[in-house]
């Protein structure tokens, strides 16, 4: 039964390892010094296998570890970056609110400026007139907000730059309105309000510098 | 025998092995498919419900519709973020804030004054609100408490740190400009559809698409990266550019309702327009419409009638009828005519003048400058109806104009087959036809452009959100007249601007001026024509080199129903479109046409 057993192992050894070999004796020398000879290759691919597994474990653990740091930064900065858009656009509104033609008209008139509807130049080269000069007639009444006779509903509550407070005393700038915001920790408020402010001669006529 | 036993303890515990491998693995599968089932088929709901919420986070991303721009890139309506402020009212109660001083306690009616002293509400119209909506349901998840507030506020709020407080955001529009332009522009309804004006008439140009996207969150509600699906793309809308001035159109509008209001006009129109390239510069109407809050305006009054509604000309309208004369050489400036008081022409008809006087001997000049309605019948009657309705047609007369904007109105022009002979007659002189204000502008520009009649223009073309503009197809003006025809109608209306009664009124020192008044009776609605009169005045300016047309028209002045109530807003208005575009002075004189022969 063993031998019957064993020999019927013994073709399937020669099958595998070696079909070619016809000796039964000599393949049981040889084959344990192969197995030996293999063992020690073995050990070291399984060991360079396992610290590479290990290896690309540890990268990956620290990749995500940096992804994650990393998702939480961009989440501050989209955040911050929404807050200063919603600021920039809050401010950019203001100033083009202010723009206005009615603003700038009733500022204006409030400075006491007359528009003058009656073109005359002068010509640098000759120093000749050119047109007919005549003193201004002044215009129709400009006045800003919805009682102006072109109204703009959005500059109610605007101040003219004659009722602000003099230039030096600190806050309010232009968007008084907005101010019940949160000027006081807005980054760009400190930077508007100096800006804002109107340019009140200190003393005498402002003189143009031109040359 | 050893070996025997041997093999046959190891054939047993292999097979032994084998059996426990199998019920091990049987065991193990059992517990996965048990498993498998509970997840995938008993709590799947449960389970892929609570993933999404807790993970899977879908918004929308809102595109912003369109600026419409002015020509130097003033923004005449844009599009701002706003913010609605929402309640939970089942959850509405009283909350732990923490503050320098430590947690304190909140209650509901202390934190609905915090929220009405932002929003300008009192502290009762916000606890109103909340009782107001749990009466309707006693599970109420949602109530509005202000809508549309700016950054400002939509801060101010939310530092207040009330749980039970959410933000919507609601893309809405401003017009920063006012009533600049406000009746041109147009406006949208508080859910951002366009209703008038350019709003409407460029919608396909400004309209965006809200995109939608799906991103992911950890369990502390950061987006984990690299996990954003755009279902579908936002689209921001494309600027619209249009050729209006703001300062201009400022100017125009506030000296028209100036004037409107000192003379009781019930309505007014200005428009100005550049000769060389037919674009509209200004285009007022009084009274005007505020788009920011257009209830504080008659319904009647928030559309463009400069655009959408058709008058009789009047007197204005005898310059067509003079060029078309000249053009076709049946006259010249030296032919002579003799103008009765009263004409009744073999055809059939009756044309009167509006002063009676003995028969004068006229040039066209005179004519022009008298108004005289029997000479310029004598004139128009040289050529054929056929040839006048060509001529009409050709100056852009009975036919919606290239501006492009929203329920036009085109004018009535009959088919002069259907003309009778008053008619016939009526239309030499302003009347029997109507035009737009558009149109009466477009006649004087083409007599202004040598002759070429320019495709008027409003809007420049759409820029795209990624910065490509289409313009306009810009089509060339087509030749209405000779260029000496022009000339010669130019240095009429030079003579009728010199010598005419309103002369005082309208002068402007230092340059040329062609331009002609007009008064024509107004409809009253039922057939007939009302008491009131449409006056108005239409030139250009410098005649020795035209750059500017402007139109006036006050409807029903009662204070003052001349031509001499418009005649100031045309000096104002041509002399700041002159100073502002810094046409130069006339340096030649006017020429000096004879009136009489």
């Amino acid at each position: 039964m063993s031998q019957n057993l064993a020999r019927a192992f013994q073709p399937e050894e020669h099958d595998l390892w070696s079909p070619a070999a016809p000796a039964e004796g000599r393949h049981i020398e040889a084959v344990l010094p192969r197995d030996q000879r293999k063992a020690r290759p073995r050990i070291v691919y399984a060991l360079t296998a396992s610290a590479g597994m290990a290896a690309i474990v540890i990268a990956q653990l620290l990749l995500s570890v940096g992804i994650s740091q990393g998702a939480y930064e961009i989440s501050t900065l989209q955040a911050s970056q929404v807050e200063l858009g919603r600021t920039a656009e809050s401010l950019s509104e203001d100033l083009v609110k202010v723009s206005s033609p009615q603003n700038l008209a009733a500022n204006a008139a409030a400075l006491g400026m007359v528009s003058n509807s009656n073109p005359a130049y002068l010509r640098l080269s000759d120093g000749a007139v050119l047109g007919a000069p005549g003193a201004a007639a002044g215009t129709p009444e400009a006045r800003s907000g919805a009682a102006g006779l072109v109204p703009n509903a959005l500059l109610a509550g605007v101040p003219l730059v004659t009722d602000l407070p003099p230039a030096g005393a600190q806050g309010t700038g232009i968007s008084g309105k907005g101010a019940n915001g949160r000027a006081a920790g807005d980054p760009a408020a400190p930077a508007a309000a100096p800006a804002a402010a109107p340019a009140a001669p200190p003393s005498g006529l402002p003189s143009p510098s031109t040359h | 025998m050893p070996p025997i036993n041997t093999t046959t303890g190891s054939a047993t515990s292999a097979r032994r092995r084998v059996l426990a491998t199998v019920v091990v693995l049987f065991l193990v599968v059992t517990v996965f498919v048990i498993k498998l089932v509970d997840i995938q088929v008993v709590r799947a709901d449960t389970l892929s419900a609570d993933s999404l919420g807790n993970r899977s986070v879908e918004q929308t991303v809102y595109g912003a519709r369109g600026d419409i721009l002015g020509s130097d890139g003033d923004v005449l309506a844009g599009t701002v973020m706003r913010y609605d402020i929402t309640i939970s009212p089942r959850n509405a109660g009283e909350f732990t804030r923490t503050t320098d001083a430590g947690k304190v306690k909140v209650t509901v009616a202390q934190a609905a004054a915090e929220i009405g002293a932002v929003t300008g509400q009192t502290g009762d119209e916000i606890l109103a609100i909340i009782a107001g909506a749990l009466a309707d349901n006693p599970e109420s998840d949602f109530a509005y408490v202000a809508k549309k507030v700016n950054v400002d506020v939509f801060r101010a709020v939310g530092d207040l740190n009330i749980p039970w407080i959410y933000f919507e955001k609601n893309p809405s529009r401003v017009y920063p400009n006012g009533a600049v332009a406000g009746n041109i522009v147009g406006f949208v309804s508080g859910s951002g559809e366009p209703q008038a004006g350019l709003e409407i008439g460029q919608d396909p140009c400004l309209a965006s698409t809200d995109g939608v996207e799906t991103y992911e969150k950890g369990a502390d509600g950061v987006r984990i990266p690299g996990s954003t699906v755009t279902a579908r793309q936002v689209v921001d809308g494309g600027d619209v550019i249009t050729t209006i001035d703001t300062d201009l159109q400022w100017y125009a509008q506030q000296v028209l309702a100036d004037q409107a209001q000192a003379t009781g006009a019930a309505w007014g129109t200005v428009v100005v327009q550049e000769v060389e390239t037919g674009n509209l510069v200004a285009v007022a109407d009084y009274p005007s419409v505020d788009p920011n809050n257009v209830s504080g305006t008659e319904p009647r009054d928030r559309g463009s009638r400069a655009f959408t509604d058709s008058f009789e000309p009047g007197s204005t309208f005898k310059s067509l009828t003079a060029a078309s004369v000249l053009d076709s050489g049946k006259a010249s400036l030296k032919t002579g005519v003799i103008a009765p008081y009263r004409y009744l022409p073999e055809r059939g008809g009756n044309i009167n003048d509006s002063h009676g006087h003995d028969d004068e001997k006229l040039t066209m000049t005179g004519v022009l400058i008298e108004s005289s309605n029997t000479g310029m019948a004598k004139f128009g009657e040289l050529l054929s109806d056929k040839q006048r309705y060509d001529y009409m047609k050709r100056f852009g007369v009975g036919t919606v104009t290239e501006s492009g904007f929203p329920r036009e109105d085109s004018g009535i022009l009959h088919p002069f087959q259907k003309w009778d002979p008053q008619t016939a007659y009526a239309t030499m002189f302003g009347q029997g036809l109507t035009t737009t204000a558009l149109q009466v502008s477009s006649i004087y520009q083409a007599i202004a452009n040598d002759g070429v009649r320019q495709p008027v223009r409003l809007v420049e073309g759409c820029r795209q959100a990624d910065g490509t503009v289409e313009h306009k197809a810009a089509t060339n003006g087509s030749r209405v007249i000779s260029a000496g025809a022009a000339n010669d109608t130019s240095d009429v209306l030079e003579m009728v601007y010199k010598n005419s009664w309103v002369a005082k009124k309208w002068e402007i020192p230092g340059y040329r001026v062609a331009a002609k008044t007009g008064t024509a009776q107004m409809p009253n609605g039922k057939g007939g024509y009302s008491r009131g009169y449409l006056v108005s005045v239409s030139g250009f300016a410098p005649a020795d080199d035209p750059k500017y047309v402007v139109s006036v028209s006050l409807a029903d002045p009662v204070k003052m129903n001349t031509s001499a109530a418009p005649a100031p807003v045309f000096q104002k208005v041509m002399s700041q479109a002159l100073k502002k575009y810094r046409a130069v002075p006339s340096g030649t004189p006017a020429p000096d046409l004879p009136a009489n022969w």
